[in-house]
């Protein structure tokens, strides 16, 4: 169904993806992830009997599905919705239950209680200030004990930039675009690639195609 | 200068290149009163297009980390060796400079020879010039890269350098439609245009280009290529040979034209294997089928070149070199018996043959810009995991001349040299120029070269004057396994080298991890020093096994660099775009006593009054590195007093104009200027061939067995053997090695996430390796793995034939060849200075052996293949 209104949608090509882990990096550097959350990610494993065998990549992150199962959980009502689609935290209204994390099927609310400096060892007992330049902003946006997450970079966007992850892709894997307007780009792809949600049958309408590997 | 952003208010983006691995991507850094805080691709750049990989984003933690090294350290334990405890002291620099100027000083003034410099290539920029010119004013040669350079380049950098100008090879994926990889992973790793390379290749893929990959390990390119060939670790020659045996010789799908006009394929051999020459000129000889004589390969009356059949010329029986190489390979190479060498079954060796031929469209022509060209979409490429075996030479002319025999080389859709090799310059100045020649026999020579002595014609072998006896050699690029013996004494007597080495400076390398086995590099050759002075960002295996001094370096976002994308060899995609010139700038100034170790250089040099013997030797290296002489306006005068700053604005403006330089650089990063199709398309634009048979190997060799036999020494290598003129495959002793106890092959793969050696102790990668399935684990086939009685994640032994062994977790896998095990990259740490990274993954090369014996007789590279044992722990 077409509309004015912009449904933010993503497709990641798996016949691309080499599984270089630049996206993981990239989202890192934009949003200020601390130690031990990476809100794109890269799962890799193998199927198949040698010599048939196969290396597969597949690339996460939010689903910002249409019908959020975090949303529908969230107590305080700190979890929310745009109108394009973008499912974000209010964090003066998350009281950190942690039942969105319980809820999300596919593992992408996250959280962590304090920030753990990457350098664990080192001499100076005062953080970096990359770090803690990086932790003032988590701090800004996210805080601690409450739940966090991809928001497919919507300020990036806002800016008419791409989210870090689609532009820091060598192999151009990565997609955003309208999935209200079907001659947009993702939506061509979808039809016309037979992109794939992962686990449609858990019911939460997922925004995030995947285009077949092989 | 301490670590804490300025006071300055400033919102700035600031034009830079990585330095992350060789690619040298054009980035852009975001500083936000004095921090930076954000590095994105530049996407005007055609190295890079705006994109970042994991290693370039994560060097936002490589400024600040507080494992950098801040001031300067002199070593406080006199012991050394691997793994003991320097105890640093720090220093100031004026103490360190005095204490460097005073070792340099009595070097020089002993015997200036005893020098050597040990360079990584991970910052080759920096190094290929100002290094350089350093070692020529103070008047030593000896210089290595370590591993980047042995286990990387002896052979690829060699072969690729005579076949197509160029430092390696790449399909133009703008049109190729069918890859064969060995050894390699263009389009799914680091380094070669690798951003570039990716999109390139993904999108060849998704108009149906077919990638066959032949590797022993399912690597990333294999499971994303059409097909995926197991093949036995260091036997990617004879695949090769076998397969253009096929071409040749069962299906008859060659380029005439090609080899007959770019080629030495047509010249006449004679019964001693020599060209036949013509006795007036002495050029090589051809047959004209069609005038029924013999003329000079360049005679203007030629109508047609006869590839095949015997003629007798002046009494004297002769074929053309194909007909040689035709009946080499058909004797030779049958698929029967390569199929068991290499395991790859006989039906798919033939197949991917005829695939490949069919593909090449012989004959096909395009039209680009204007002009016709050839049209060959097929490639056959390699690199590192090819060459570094002891057939490192042959092994990748073997597999280039897959390209040759159907005319995909430098063509659209074919092999094309990279980095582009041919250039002709900034319109402005015409500079660099590095449009190669020919010789007096037709052959092509390159006009721009990164070392001194060119892949062709030959060095002459004449008596070593270096510490590695590299210079005794006419193919070597660099020498391990002398200085890297226990009887590097001996080679120096035996030799008679009358000096012995004194100093070492190293910039960035970490030799003691990325050679060959620590204890060897360590114990034989760089203990031997008297002194070693080392710029690094961090203390690593080298610097606290080895160092007397190391000073704070600034990294790449501390520096300036004039020169990152020329020599055009690692930055440039193919196809057409544009050329372009990078610098180096500063996004912060060096924090806290950081320097730029060109600036130290160069101020070491003026304390040691050598600074006028420096200038003058820029002024000789430019033209050979950078393409074309130096204007008198800008030439450096020995006499003069530069700065390192002044020096990279004089070398831009004279390579690029007069309003650009240092400071109009600064504005936007890089210059850059469209290419022609003369230039990226450029095999029939220059008139040179290049040869399918070594002629000129015969006197070459010739040459090196009687200088060995004068020193006693004519058992080092088995000269015969490889200065052949006609390809072929030669086994690593791993091949030959009988021991039963003994099965399996083991191999060491680079993840495209790390740099060498360098980047396991960035935190952000070390956090993506350590969640990583593959990469710091002991890869085995689970099939094998389970008949040895192992589970996925027993804790096992990998140990070689002499009872060096490694430890580690296993993984039983199904993407890897049954015989085979195999380690990621340069891990396994153990450096007090690099906690991040320590002790996680394994150090593979520690199962290598450096001896004559793994050493490639033709051009000194090292064998990284070995038969090891694995038992649990």
């Amino acid at each position: 169904m077409s509309t004015n209104v912009i449904r933010y949608g993503f497709v990641i090509d798996l016949k691309r993806c080499y599984g270089c882990y630049s996206c993981t990096a990239a989202c890192k550097a934009a949003n200020h992830t601390p130690k031990g959350i990476d809100f794109a990610k890269c799962i890799q494993g193998e199927i198949g009997t040698y010599p048939s065998a196969l290396r597969q990549m597949l690339p996460t992150l939010c689903m910002q599905c249409e019908d959020p199962e975090c949303l529908t959980v969230c107590p305080t009502g700190a979890t929310q919705q745009d109108e394009n689609g973008i499912v974000t935290v209010d964090k003066n209204l998350c009281m950190g239950c942690k039942y969105c994390m319980q809820a999300c099927p596919y593992g992408q609310r996250h959280t962590v209680d304090e920030w753990s400096t990457y350098f664990p060892d080192a001499e100076t007992r005062e953080m970096d200030p990359y770090q803690l330049y990086a932790k003032s902003k988590w701090e800004e946006k996210y805080g601690y004990g409450m739940a966090a997450k991809c928001d497919f970079c919507i300020v990036r966007l806002r800016e008419g930039k791409e989210p870090a992850c689609v532009e820091a892709c060598p192999a151009k894997a990565r997609h955003i675009g309208d999935l209200n307007d079907p001659e947009s780009e993702i939506s061509i792809l979808i039809r016309r690639e037979r992109g794939f949600q992962l686990n449609p049958e858990l019911g939460t309408n997922p925004c995030v195609y995947y285009l077949p590997p092989r | 200068m301490k670590a804490q952003p300025g006071n300055v208010k400033e919102d700035v983006w600031i034009n830079t290149s990585c330095g992350g691995c060789y690619g040298q991507c054009g980035i852009r850094c975001h500083v936000v009163d004095g921090l930076l805080v954000d590095l994105e691709g530049d996407p005007e750049t055609p190295a890079g297009s705006g994109r970042i990989c994991a290693k370039g984003t994560a060097q936002l933690m490589t400024l600040y980390d507080p494992h950098r090294i801040n001031y300067p350290v002199k070593r406080g334990n006199p012991e050394k060796g691997v793994g003991v405890d320097p105890k640093w002291q720090q220093i100031s620099w004026e103490e360190a400079y005095d204490i460097i100027t005073s070792k340099l000083k009595a070097a020089y003034e002993k015997d200036p020879r005893g020098g050597y410099f040990q360079a990584t290539t991970v910052q080759t920029s920096e190094i290929r010039f100002a290094v350089i010119a350093f070692m020529r004013a103070f008047g030593f040669k000896n210089y290595w890269v370590s591993g980047g350079g042995l286990w990387c380049g002896n052979g690829a950098h060699f072969m690729n350098g005579i076949t197509h100008a160029a430092w390696s090879i790449i399909p133009d994926w703008n049109y190729n439609n069918y890859t064969i990889y060995f050894g390699c992973s263009k389009g799914h790793g680091a380094g070669h245009a690798a951003l570039q390379t990716a999109q390139f290749v993904a999108d060849a893929r998704a108009r149906g280009m077919k990638a066959v990959v032949f590797d022993p390990y399912l690597s990333t390119q294999a499971s994303k290529a059409h097909e995926w060939v197991p093949i036995t670790v260091g036997t990617d020659g004879c695949a090769a040979l076998g397969m253009i045996n096929v071409i040749v010789n069962e299906l008859g799908l060659y380029d005439a034209e090609y080899l007959k006009l770019k080629t030495n394929a047509a010249y006449l051999i004679q019964p001693d294997g020599h060209y036949k020459r013509d006795s007036k000129t002495n050029k090589p000889l051809i047959w004209d089928p069609v005038d029924g004589k013999a003329k000079t390969f360049d005679d203007e009356s030629i109508k047609d070149f006869a590839l095949e059949g015997s003629y007798t010329v002046d009494g004297t029986s002769t074929a053309p070199a194909f007909q040689l190489f035709r009946e080499h390979l058909k004797k030779e190479y049958p698929l029967e018996k390569v199929s068991k060498i290499t395991t790859v079954p006989v039906s798919t060796l033939r197949r991917v043959a005829t695939e490949f031929a069919e593909h090449a469209q012989i004959g096909s022509t395009i039209t680009i810009d204007g002009k016709q060209l050839p049209l060959r979409p097929s490639a056959a490429i390699f690199f590192r995991g090819s060459q570094g075996h002891r057939d490192s030479g042959w092994t990748c002319l073997c597999i280039d001349l897959l390209n040759h025999v159907v005319g995909a080389a430098d063509v659209p859709g074919g092999s094309m040299g990279h980095g582009p090799p041919v250039c002709q310059g900034h319109p402005d100045t015409g500079k660099p120029n590095t449009v190669p020649y020919p010789c007096d026999d037709g052959l092509m020579v390159v006009k721009g070269w990164v070392y001194d002595h060119k892949p062709y014609p030959l060095r002459e072998p004449k008596p070593p004057t270096r510490l590695d006896l590299q210079d005794m050699f006419p193919c070597s690029v660099y020498n391990a396994f002398t200085i890297c013996s226990s009887d590097w004494e001996k080679y120096l007597d035996q030799f008679n080298i009358d000096y012995r080495p004194s100093f070492m400076i190293n910039f960035g390398s970490n030799s003691v991890m990325t050679m060959g086995n620590a204890e060897q590099v360590t114990d034989n050759f760089l203990k031997k020093f008297d002194f070693i002075l080392s710029f690094n960002i961090y203390q690593n295996e080298f610097t606290e096994a080895v160092a007397d001094v190391v000073l704070p370096d600034a990294c790449f976002l501390e520096r300036y660099t004039p020169c990152v994308t020329f020599p055009s060899t690692f930055c440039h995609p193919t196809g057409m775009d544009h050329w372009v010139w990078q610098i180096r700038q500063p996004v912060v100034e060096p924090l806290y006593e950081r320097r730029d170790f060109n600036e130290v250089m160069l101020e070491i040099a003026k304390r040691l009054g050598i600074e006028d013997k420096y200038y003058e030797a820029i002024n000789r290296i430019i033209p050979v590195r950078y393409g074309g002489e130096m204007g008198e306006k800008y030439k450096l005068d020995p006499n003069g007093d530069y700065t390192w700053q002044d020096i990279c604005d004089r070398v831009l403006r004279d390579r690029l104009g007069d309003d650009k330089g240092l400071e109009e650089l600064k504005k936007t990063g890089l210059v850059k200027w469209p290419n022609k199709v003369e230039e990226k398309y450029w095999r029939w634009f220059v008139p040179v061939r290049i040869p399918i048979y070594f002629e000129y190997f015969l006197e070459g060799g010739e040459k090196i067995k009687k200088l060995l036999k004068q020193f006693g020494r004519e058992d080092m290598f088995d000269i015969d053997s490889f200065f052949k003129p006609l390809a072929d495959w030669h086994p690593c002793p791993s091949h030959e090695m009988k021991d039963p106890a003994f099965d399996l092959w083991a191999f060491c793969w680079r993840p495209s996430f790390h740099t060498q050696s360098s980047t396991q102790n960035n935190p952000w990668l070390d956090e993506i390796s350590v969640n990583d399935p593959f990469v710091y684990l002991i890869q085995l086939n689970e099939e094998t793995g389970v008949k040895k009685g192992l589970r996925d994640g027993d804790v096992v032994y990998v140990e070689n034939a002499i009872g060096k062994k490694i430890k580690g977790p296993v993984k039983l896998v199904q993407g890897l060849h049954p015989e085979h095990l195999c380690i990621a990259g340069c891990h396994g740490h153990w450096a007090r200075g690099t906690p991040v990274s320590k002790g996680k993954g394994q150090f593979f090369d520690d199962l290598t052996i450096i001896d004559e014996a793994h050493t490639d007789p033709l051009t000194q590279g090292q064998d990284a293949c070995v038969k090891v044992k694995i038992y649990k722990a």
